[in-house]
């Protein structure tokens, strides 16, 4: 048998325990809850469209004569009853000046919808002092929104942990459940067996990844307007779907290969996870040079859209957020590829030299 | 005489005292834990911002210093409770880590060799032996919260004389609950990840998953259904709006309220409790 069959022969057998391991059940989690969420939106929308429609809507046209300034006794002569109305007084802290305690502030809070809008009201003190009309269901806002979740949660936090369960558990797994020692016993080179393995992990991890940002992806696009989805696919949807599911199945070929090198190189990988994971999450403010000694550039380098900015950052953080210019797509894949095979490497000098002592696990 | 004729009877001497009983396991772990590399180098770089923020206080206290700066910067030279927030979210994340850390190791090994039966064997409770668990942490932890904390709030009490003290006070009691619930709620999660997951490195890494993973969880729902309620299901965000009531900072108005965070907390705390207490058995029928 030549190498490259004993390594396919050794992942065949791999893929059965990293696919059905009941270990492995919360990854798929991981991996579907995107598309659970942007379900529930669609759900939430239709539910919202009738519950909201019907008497309860206000004219567009109505909506639009509401200017800051106007009173809120005003703007409920001239549009009716709000759908959502709270009011919250502003609590006088210790610190402030007691002068403030005499008049206390009370802000106030209404909602109404004109059928396609939802326009939220705030006032201040009984004067309108912001006015924030958006669509129930906007395309644009929801591929900005997909593009957000898909960089901050699925590739630094879903993929991230997914990977670190799948590929720690190829070679550690099998030292805490002391059984590495059969594949050891078998007429295969370490190396070959590290290939065999990585292979495995890397199959299971990408169609399980790339299959959820698949599914995310027509999660959220497929209950937009009709219209705009068309015109969307015969443009450039076709295009994002494949960088998104790209982006992940990269991440799990960056991220894995690090995590099985850690798992072979260190004897507790929890603490190169943690370095890593702050690595890359400290990621953007770092200078350029840095910022390309990470998975996560390349990696984002490859989505189509860039990720919005939270909107609760902190001004100081904003403006110490500097992130470097994207990579070419060339540049992105062969970075990521040239990364997984010095760790390879590195995982396989480690292999070569491994010597089971369960007694210390 | 061999081993099986030899009779047994029950011990009849004094026992030590409850309290020297729980400490007997703190006592062993603190010792393993401390001689770790990764745990010391952890304590030493949790230091540096505390020391940074001592440095703050001397110079917000000392207007002299930074006199030719001009008045404008009086403002950025204040200590309340937006100050003890910052520090107090930086040092969370140190404790985090040294959980996820010192953690999984407390229950994991214990259950694995089947040395429950040992402990309950002696005169110590299921709650004794939870107890006693957390003390570890509470111990390690407190080292990189509850004592610079303290020792920032009494610096600064100390330099600012006592009216400020008076006028402040409930910083100090602030920094001291915040930490103790944020400590209870991360070694709760430590132990729990601990007593159901055997392997030590995949404990470890469901306890940061717990805390991370939830966060961007909540975030997600939040921007997905334009909504802001999501955050209470965010450990770090409910701990951090316990914190801010009790500092007497002020929430975002359309971010969920300290009452309903704490509400949260308690049940996640009660439902971690309860996932323990169903695991720590001194007897297991295996049908």
């Amino acid at each position: 048998m030549n190498p490259g069959q004993q390594i396919w022969m050794i992942a065949k057998l791999e893929l059965g325990r990293v696919f059905f391991s009941r270990r492995s059940f919360w990854v798929y989690l991981l991996a579907i809850f995107p598309t659970v969420i942007f379900l529930g939106h669609a759900l939430d929308f239709s539910l919202k469209a009738k519950q909201w429609g019907g008497d309860r809507k206000t004219s567009a046209e109505a909506l639009n004569q509401v200017q800051t300034g106007m009173t809120d006794e005003k703007v409920l002569q001239l549009l009716g009853k709000p759908i959502n109305d709270s009011i919250r007084k502003r609590r006088i802290r210790r610190d402030q000046d007691p002068a403030a305690e005499k008049q206390p502030e009370v802000r106030r809070f209404m909602m109404y919808f004109d059928g396609k809008r939802r326009v939220d009201l705030r006032f201040e003190d009984g004067k309108l002092v912001s006015r924030n009309m958006r669509l129930l269901m906007n395309f644009e806002e929801d591929r900005k929104v997909y593009a957000g979740m898909f960089q901050f949660f699925y590739l630094r936090l879903g993929i991230f942990f997914g990977c670190l369960g799948i590929f720690i558990n190829l070679f550690r797994g099998e030292m805490l459940d002391r059984s590495l020692h059969f594949w050891f016993l078998a007429p295969v080179k370490r190396e070959v067996l590290l290939l065999g393995k990585y292979l495995a992990g890397l199959i299971a991890a990408a169609l399980i990844f790339g299959t959820g940002a698949l599914f995310s992806f027509l999660a959220m696009v497929l209950p937009q307007d009709a219209s705009e989805v068309q015109t969307f696919w015969q443009t450039i949807g076709l295009e994002h779907a494949f960088w998104y599911v790209a982006a992940a199945m990269l991440g799990c070929v960056g991220y894995g290969s690090i995590f099985l090198a850690a798992g072979l190189l260190l004897k507790n990988p929890i603490i190169p996870a943690i370095v890593m994971l702050l690595w890359e999450g400290i990621n953007g403010f770092l200078p350029g040079v840095l910022q390309k000694l990470s998975v996560l550039h390349y990696l984002q380098s490859l989505c189509p859209v860039p990720a919005p900015l939270p909107n609760d950052m902190p001004a100081v953080m904003k403006m110490l957020l500097a992130p470097a210019a994207p990579s070419s797509v060339p540049l992105a894949v062969l970075g990521l590829l040239a990364l997984t095979v010095l760790v390879l490497l590195a995982a396989m000098q480690a292999a070569r030299r491994l010597e089971i002592n369960y007694g210390t696990e | 005489m061999a081993v099986y004729r030899r009779g047994y009877q029950r011990y009849t001497e004094g026992l030590t005292s409850h309290a020297t009983r729980m400490m007997v396991m703190p006592r062993f772990t603190w010792e393993a834990l401390l001689s770790q590399k990764f745990v010391l180098i952890l304590l030493v770089v949790s230091m540096f911002w505390p020391l940074l923020c001592a440095g703050y206080i001397y110079l917000a206290n000392h207007s002299e210093l930074w006199q030719g700066l001009g008045g404008g910067f009086k403002k950025y030279f204040s200590i309340n409770g937006d100050f003890f927030a910052i520090f107090m979210k930086a040092q969370s994340v140190y404790a985090l880590i040294l959980a996820s850390v010192a953690g999984p190791g407390l229950i994991a090994p214990d259950l694995a060799n089947n040395a429950l039966p040992l402990y309950f064997s002696r005169p110590l409770t299921r709650g004794d032996y939870i107890l006693s668990r957390m003390i570890v942490l509470l111990g390690l932890l407190s080292l990189v919260t509850i004592v610079p904390g303290m020792l920032l709030f009494a610096m600064q009490a100390g330099i600012a004389g006592g009216d400020w003290f008076w006028k402040h006070w409930y910083l100090g009691a602030a920094i001291f609950v915040g930490f103790t619930l944020y400590i209870v709620t991360v070694s709760l999660v430590a132990m729990t990840s601990s007593a159901y997951v055997k392997w030590r490195v995949v404990a470890g890494a469901l306890v940061l998953a717990f805390f991370f993973l939830l966060a961007g969880a909540a975030e997600m729902v939040n921007s997905v259904f334009r909504v802001e309620w999501a955050s209470t299901f965010n450990p770090g965000y409910a701990l951090g709006a316990v914190w801010a009531e009790m500092l007497d900072i002020e929430i975002p108005d359309d971010k969920p309220g300290a009452f309903e965070c704490a509400v949260f907390l308690i049940a996640l705390s009660g439902g971690l409790l309860a996932l323990l207490a169903r695991k720590l058995r001194a007897v297991e029928v295996v049908k």
